[in-house]
Formats: structure tokens, C-alpha cells, sequence
């Protein structure tokens, strides 16, 4: 307090610079220029062949010291620059200059040779020093707090897991030293993962002491994420970053007196100079094995979940009318990520109009992570009165700690609706209940059973033998019958027709050999001749078979076509006397001429008639 | 008389012979059909197979292996056997059916260029019924062309003549269209003019080597029209009427 000034001037201001003079590509290191004075207007040399990635960081400290009962003021002026080499090469970094009362002040120019990057450090983390099991790295630019003093970890719950079962990353601190400040720098990305934070998040770490190798830690659990893997294979958990400050009690710093009252001072025990010490830790990478869930043995019903589960369904009424609603709950509850679990669904019969589940979720996390329970609320409402049957609704999950699948199953329901009163529908009930058709899939129509109908292939019908054939069968039969048909009307030409036509001529044949008789006076033959004349006539001009043959025949059937009377009853007058001539025989001749003209005469008559 | 001993033994036992070779493909037929209606799609193919390779073929045959291959998720093959039975019987409501659905499951769809109403009425009607129920139905017609034929040669009345003789005009027409939608089937039949493609991806050529020009893309199950063949070419058109050419080992003719 005497004089600072004089103080000042012992000590000449200095700029002086502290790094790795060798990193790896990659790597992430820190170069700190430290000035033992206040100053201004601090200019960085250019990194060349480095990014910055942070900085600069600028701190201040001052610290009163007793000297020989004198108090003497140091002032430390840190600015931490945050590199990362990303080639390889030796890169020349010039001097940083600052101002300090007027005068300015340059650090020393050096060299940082940047090596190939061997795959040791997988985490762009600024350390060399790696704790005893490799599980942290951390900063060795302050030599004042080692790897071993503080680090993080963090401690899986296991290595190896199934998709879909969870995981929980705990990540610890470690510290012998009192830690003032923690914020994370960089979480990891956990691709691949589902993660959620489980953190105790009730304001401060609980702190809790552990024995590593023999040495007490403070620790406490900075996060706790539960991580779901969502597909099977290797993945690398980047390491989280976090940085915080360290208050560390102070050596002084320019150690040249040796004074036992120094010593005596400098005891942790009194020295109350404490220095925050700003420390970036870098948990180390992890890697977990997920597999894929086991092929074999999968029940249909499963749809992903994991872990270990009760499943039950409930239902608030299975008798109730049409248009009312009934609720059916599905509960999963257990242990495993109930928050991504897929709810089975149930099945309701087509005619059963029904509401988007309502899904409630009742999480909790504990230090095994996530369990809970999960509930889907189905409103449904039956709309046509009926006995229905809602199938048993199946709920499939793998439990990982016997890698088994597991299949619970809840009991069919019976539901019968009654028709309920429907005045809701009012007058219009029947069109109003109408529907149409609900389609409920489509698929290729079922194959046709039965006959195979097999016949060899490229058989055709049409131009086979057989087709010919066909033909030529119908175009003989058809001539056939026609010849056949042709026959037969000659027959019935020969016969009924013929016979018409001809009786005018047969009739005169007749009559002209009657009066060839006549001439020779044959009375016998002249009468049988003449009978003949006209019974073969009339027979032959009215279709009348001989057999039948009689007056009587004669007259019906000339009645029957309608002959006049008169040529009728005259027609059977010269018939009888004809008869009655033949059988009477002895008659004059004059007799025989009159029966020929008669004869002649009404033939003659018939013939304009018939 | 010895001889025709020899000869009625030697037809009755090839005559039962192919009455037994029969009888064992309607087994294997309802044994294929048992093992479809498990879901044994794959049994029922082997089965299905064994009778086509004993050179017989039929309507529900072809339908069961399209149906079998559909279950089987090879669509080509599906519509390959559909479109086989559809030839068989162009009427068919169930071939045509499943082809339909068949058709819907592959990558190609392709508007069909519209046809004109003459062209569409006459495959139509020529769709109405198989080849060899046309062929029967000629055989139809010419017996009632006979019989009308007959009355008017025959009958005395007039009124009865007029009608077989405007009827007779009537069968000798439907005679002779029925002949001729015969006629075509029958070419159609008798000629692979179609066929599936089954390589899952072909470029169509504009012309007959593999150096030409690409034209477009087809994908497997799409049919096409087979309009020249030419040393492991054809000459292919799709329903739009694009013309391109293909190799014979992209698709499978019918």
C-alpha cells in the first residue's frame, strides 16, 4: 500500500503465451496469453491454419499479496483463444501485441506443429491427459487441475440393448475440487436414439462421494437421458461437452521468496486466494450395440413395443339400445417407452360407428428410466340393433430380459344392442335407414372349382373335322327331309289331289265306253259302266275313300261342301236309277240313253260345282 | 377279322389311356385347388403346372395359376395367365375381374387410345363369347337357316313362306358373323399376337438392334401388341399406340 507504484515498476510488464506446441488435426486446444498488467487494445496474431472456435476469452484477476509486510497488487490478464487444427503442418502463429500504459507489449512468436490425426482422441477435446480408465479427457493448459481432479463420465445402464428398449445415459462429475459454475457446451446428438431428459431437474445436484481407485470424488449427476435406440446396428454417442469453473486456491504467483511467514501463508488452510479456473470437460464417446428384436417367434399382433407390460381392457356396458354410447378402455401399463407405444386396436363390427380414441398418459421416470401407463378410450356407438361380438384385442411386447415375446390378450366382449326408440329419425325412418353397401376390401375374385373342363391345348372347335361334319349332317339331313317330303306330296298328289283332278277324265274314260255299250247294246256291261262312271267320280271329286263308299257318305259330304241341293238330290236320283237298272235288269233301250245323258249331265253340273 | 381285333384293342387302350391321363388332371386340379384355399400358393403352382405340362388347358385352369400368382404377389405372371384365360373365353365376368385388379398392381398405366364405336362394338360383341361357342353358335345358325329355308321351300301358305324367307335372310347373316368372329378367334388363339412384358424395367427401341435410339420405358406386367417378329425382335405396341421394338427375352407372348 506503500507505493504501487514502485511496485509497478519492478515488474516490467510481459506478454507471455502458453499452448500445446503439437496437436493433432482435429483437435481442439486452447492458446492463452497471459499479460502480468492491465492493458488495452489486445490484438491477436492471425491463426493461420487453425479456426477459432472460441475466444477470445478474456479474464482478469488481481491478487493482493504481504510482502514483508508490504502489500503488493499482481494482476493477471488471461485472453484463451479456442483452436482446432484441421491440417496437418508446422503453422507459424505471430506475436499478439497489447498496450499497457502507453507501451506496447508483444508476445513471442512459436511454432504448433499439427501431427496426423491417429484416431486417439475421438472427441475434439483439448487433453493429452486421460484419467486412469480412459474416461475423461480434459484441459491441460492449466496445469493447476489435472484430469484426475475433475472430469466427466458417462456411466450407461447397459452396453448392449434390443431397439426399442431404453437406456439410460447417466452423466456424472467427478471433482476433488469445489466446482462454482457447470453449463453444458455441447449435448450429443444421439442420432438414431429417442431420448428424453430424466434430470432431477429440482434446482441443485445432490452431490454424493464416490471412491475411484481409492480416492474420494464428489460427484453428482449433471443429466440423465433415457435413450430409446430406433434401429439396430453400432452407434457412437458423441461426447458431451460441458464447461465449468473451478475454484482452485492459488500459489502465488511469482514464488521467489522463500519467507517462512510465505510458507506459512501459502498454506492451503489460510490461503483464501482462490481462482476460478474456467475447465471445458469432455465426457468420453460411447458406443452401443443395438440389436435388432429376434425374427422368430414374433407374434402378429406385435407393433414394436418393448419392455415389460400388463395389458387389460374394460368395457362400461355390454347391453344397451341402438344410438347409445359405450366406452371401451385399453390400458397398457409397465415399464419400457410408453410414450412412443403403439396401442393395439380394436376390431368393431362395420355397423359400429366409432370416435377416435382418446389416448391419456401417465408417465414417470425413476432411475431405470420410464414407465407409466397408457390409456386409449374408444367411444363407440352401436347404430343397428343386433348381437355383436367384439373380438379379443391382442397386445404383443418383446421383454428384454428374457429376449422373449410376450402376447397378453383381453376377452371378447358380447355386445347386444336393442333397438332403441329412434324418435330421433321422426317420419322419415325408412329412407333414413337406408345405407349403402360398405365395401370392407376388395381381392381377386376365389378360383373356380369344380370341372377343370380340360381339353388339349390349341383345340379348336371351329374348322375341326367335327365342326365340318356338324355341318354337312344338318345339310344332309336337310336335303333328306326335303326329298323325303317331296315324296310324300307326290304321294298325296297321286292320291287326294290327283284324284280330283282326274275324276273328270276317268268319269268320261268311263262314259265313253258306257256309250260304246250302249251302242252294242250290252245292257249288263253299259250299267257297271256306267255305276262306275259315277260312283268313281263322285269318290275321287270329293276325297272319298271306296271303302267308305255309299249314298249315304255321298250325301253327307256333298252336304258338307256345300253343294246345292238340287245337284245333290239330282246327283243321287241318277245314282239310284243306275243301281236300280243293274240289278232290275230287262229295261227298255230308250232307258239306257236317257240314264246316259243324265249321267253326262250331271257330271257335267258336279264338275262346274266341285 | 383278327386284324380288327388288334385295332378295337389297340383304340380301347389308348382310349383309356387318355380317359385315365384325364381323370388324373382333375385330381391334380382339385388337389391344387385344396391347396389354394389353405393358403398353400406354392404347392398349388407345382400342382397347377403338372396338368398344364401335360399339353391341357382350360378357362379355370389358367384362372386358378393367375390367381395363384397373384396371391403369390407375381403380378406379370397373374396377368399372364388372366389374359391366357380371357383368349380362351373373352366373355369371362371373374377373368376379367381379377385382371382388372391384377392390372392395378403394376407400374405402368397407360390410357388407352380411344377406339372408334364401330371397332369397340365390333370387339364387343366378339367378346360375347368364346371361339368355340361362336363356332357352335354357326353351327346354330346354319341349322335354323336350314329350317327357314325348309319352310319357305316347303310351305303352301304365303304368310309362312314370307317368314322363312326374311328369317333365312336373318340366319344366313348371323351365319356368316358368327363364322367370322370364329374365324378371328381361332387366328387369335392359334397366334402368340400378345404378350406380358417380365423383365422388370425395358427400354423400347426405336428399331430392331441395341444401338438405336431408346423410345420409352416399360415395366413388367404391361401387355402388348406383338405386330412383326424379326430375328429376336418384335415389334411391339402398347394400348396409347406407341410403336417401338423389343427383344423376345423382356416378355412372354401368348
Amino acid at each position: 500500500m506503500l507505493c504501487p507504484l514502485w511496485l509497478w515498476a519492478q515488474d516490467a510488464p510481459t506478454l507471455s503465451v502458453s499452448t500445446k506446441k503439437q496437436v493433432m488435426v482435429g483437435e481442439r486446444f486452447q492458446v492463452v496469453f497471459e499479460a502480468n498488467a492491465e492493458g488495452k487494445n489486445f490484438q491477436a496474431p492471425s491463426f493461420e491454419g487453425f479456426t477459432v472456435v472460441g475466444g477470445p476469452f478474456t479474464s482478469t484477476s488481481s491478487s493482493f499479496q504481504m510482502v514483508n509486510g508490504s502489500m503488493s497488487h499482481s494482476v493477471k490478464c488471461t485472453y484463451t483463444f479456442a483452436l482446432q487444427a484441421y491440417q496437418e503442418g508446422t503453422f507459424h502463429i505471430g506475436s499478439a501485441s497489447l498496450t499497457v500504459k502507453g507501451n506496447k507489449i508483444s508476445s513471442s512468436p512459436f511454432d504448433i506443429k499439427v501431427l496426423p490425426d491417429d484416431g486417439s482422441h475421438a472427441a475434439p477435446s483439448g487433453g493429452g491427459s486421460t484419467s486412469g480408465q480412459g474416461q475423461s479427457q480434459q484441459n491441460t493448459s492449466d496445469p493447476k487441475v489435472s484430469g484426475q481432479d475433475l472430469f466427466i463420465r458417462v456411466i450407461p445402464s447397459k452396453k448392449s440393448v434390443y431397439v426399442g428398449e431404453q437406456v439410460v445415459l447417466t452423466y456424472k462429475i467427478y471433482t476433488k475440487v469445489p466446482v462454482s459454475s457447470l453449463s453444458v457446451e455441447r449435448m450429443p446428438s444421439y442420432a438414431g436414439f429417442w431420448t428424453k431428459d430424466i434430470s432431477d431437474n429440482s434446482g441443485s445436484l445432490r452431490q454424493n462421494s464416490e471412491y475411484i481407485n481409492g480416492i474420494e470424488y464428489t460427484t453428482a449427476e449433471i443429466q440423465k437421458i433415457v435413450a430409446v435406440p430406433q434401429r439396430s446396428g453400432t452407434f457412437t454417442i458423441e461426447p458431451m461437452i460441458i464447461e465449468c469453473i473451478a475454484q482452485i486456491r492459488t500459489e502465488r504467483n511469482n514464488s521467489r521468496s522463500m519467507d517462512p511467514f510465505e510458507a506459512f501463508f501459502n498454506d492451503p488452510f489460510f490461503n483464501r486466494n482462490i481462482t476460478n479456473v474456467k475447465k471445458e470437460l469432455t465426457s468420453q464417446t460411447l458406443n452401443l450395440e443395438v440389436k435388432s428384436l429376434p425374427e422368430n417367434g414374433r407374434p402378429a399382433s406385435f407393433m414394436g413395443a418393448v419392455g415389460d407390460y400388463n395389458f387389460k381392457s374394460d368395457i362400461d356396458k355390454t347391453e344397451l339400445s341402438t344410438n347409445e354410447a359405450f366406452t371401451l378402455t385399453l390400458t397398457v401399463s409397465g415399464t419400457g417407452n410408453v410414450e412412443l407405444l403403439q396401442m393395439p386396436e380394436p376390431v368393431f363390427p362395420p355397423d359400429f360407428e366409432v370416435y377416435d380414441p382418446k389416448i391419456t398418459m401417465n408417465v414417470s421416470n425413476n432411475a431405470n428410466g420410464l414407465s407409466g401407463t397408457k390409456k386409449a378410450e374408444y367411444l363407440v356407438i352401436p347404430r343397428r340393433a343386433g348381437s355383436f361380438t367384439v373380438p379379443a384385442i391382442e397386445f404383443s411386447y418383446f421383454n428384454p430380459s428374457n429376449a422373449s415375446y410376450r402376447t397378453l390378450q383381453s376377452q371378447p366382449y358380447e355386445i347386444k344392442v336393442e333397438k332403441g326408440k329412434g324418435g330421433d329419425d321422426g317420419g322419415g325412418i325408412y329412407a333414413s335407414n337406408q345405407e349403402g353397401i360398405k365395401y370392407l376390401g376388395s381381392d381377386v375374385r376365389h378360383i373356380m372349382t369344380g370341372n377343370a373342363h380340360l381339353k388339349p391345348v390349341h383345340s379348336v372347335f371351329f374348322g375341326s373335322a367335327a365342326y365340318f361334319v356338324a355341318l354337312v349332317v344338318l345339310l344332309l339331313l336337310f336335303v333328306i327331309l326335303l326329298f323325303v317330303m317331296k315324296n310324300r306330296e307326290q304321294q298325296k298328289l297321286d292320291t287326294a289331289a290327283n284324284r280330283n283332278r282326274k275324276a273328270d277324265k276317268v268319269a268320261r274314260g268311263r262314259l265313253k265306253s258306257a256309250a260304246q255299250f250302249l251302242k252294242a247294246k250290252d245292257q249288263e256291261k253299259f250299267y257297271v259302266e256306267m255305276s262306275q262312271a259315277l260312283w268313281g267320280y263322285i269318290a275321287d271329286k270329293l276325297g272319298i275313300e271306296r271303302s267308305k263308299l255309299s249314298m249315304d257318305t255321298v250325301n253327307e259330304t256333298m252336304k258338307a261342301k256345300n253343294v246345292p241341293d238340287e245337284l245333290t238330290q239330282q246327283f243321287v236320283d241318277t245314282l239310284n236309277s243306275c243301281e236300280f237298272a243293274r240289278f232290275a235288269p230287262g229295261s227298255a233301250e230308250a232307258k239306257m240313253d236317257d240314264l246316259y245323258q243324265r249321267g253326262i249331265d250331271v257330271i257335267s253340273k258336279a264338275e262346274k260345282v266341285l | 377279322m383278327k386284324r380288327y381285333t388288334l385295332l378295337i384293342y389297340l383304340l380301347a387302350v389308348a382310349g383309356l389311356g387318355m380317359l385315365r391321363a384325364q381323370e388324373n388332371s382333375d385330381v391334380l386340379f382339385e388337389k391344387a385347388n385344396a391347396a389354394y384355399n389353405v393358403g398353400n400358393y406354392d404347392s398349388a403352382m407345382i400342382l397347377y403346372e403338372k396338368i398344364l405340362a401335360t399339353d391341357m388347358e382350360s378357362v379355370p385352369l389358367y384362372f386358378n395359376m393367375g390367381n395363384t400368382y397373384y396371391k403369390m404377389r407375381e403380378y406379370p405372371m397373374a396377368i399372364y395367365y388372366f389374359e391366357k384365360a380371357l383368349k380362351l373365353d373373352p366373355s369371362n365376368d371373374d377373368v376379367q375381374t381379377n385382371l382388372a385388379i391384377a392390372n392395378r398392381a403394376i407400374v405402368d398405366k397407360i390410357e388407352p387410345v380411344p377406339q372408334s364405336f364401330l371397332v369397340k362394338g365390333w370387339h364387343n360383341a366378339r367378346a360375347m363369347l368364346s371361339g368355340d361357342q361362336w363356332a357352335w353358335c354357326s353351327i346354330a345358325c346354319f341349322a335354323l337357316l336350314l329350317f327357314a329355308a325348309f319352310l319357305f321351300l316347303r310351305s303352301r301358305k304365303v304368310a309362312v313362306r314370307k317368314l322363312g324367307f326374311f328369317a333365312g335372310i336373318l340366319f344366313l347373316l348371323a351365319f356368316g358373323l358368327s363364322v367370322v368372329f370364329a374365324v378371328q378367334l381361332k387366328q387369335s388363339s392359334l397366334t402368340q399376337d400378345q404378350a406380358i412384358i417380365m423383365a422388370p424395367t425395358v427400354t423400347v427401341k426405336s428399331s430392331p438392334n441395341d444401338a438405336s435410339v431408346d423410345l420409352f420405358v416399360l415395366h413388367e406386367g404391361t401387355k402388348v401388341d406383338i405386330l412383326e417378329a424379326n430375328e429376336g425382335w418384335n415389334k411391339i405396341r402398347i394400348a396409347n399406340g406407341s410403336v417401338g421394338w423389343l427383344s423376345d427375352d423382356s416378355m412372354l407372348p401368348f
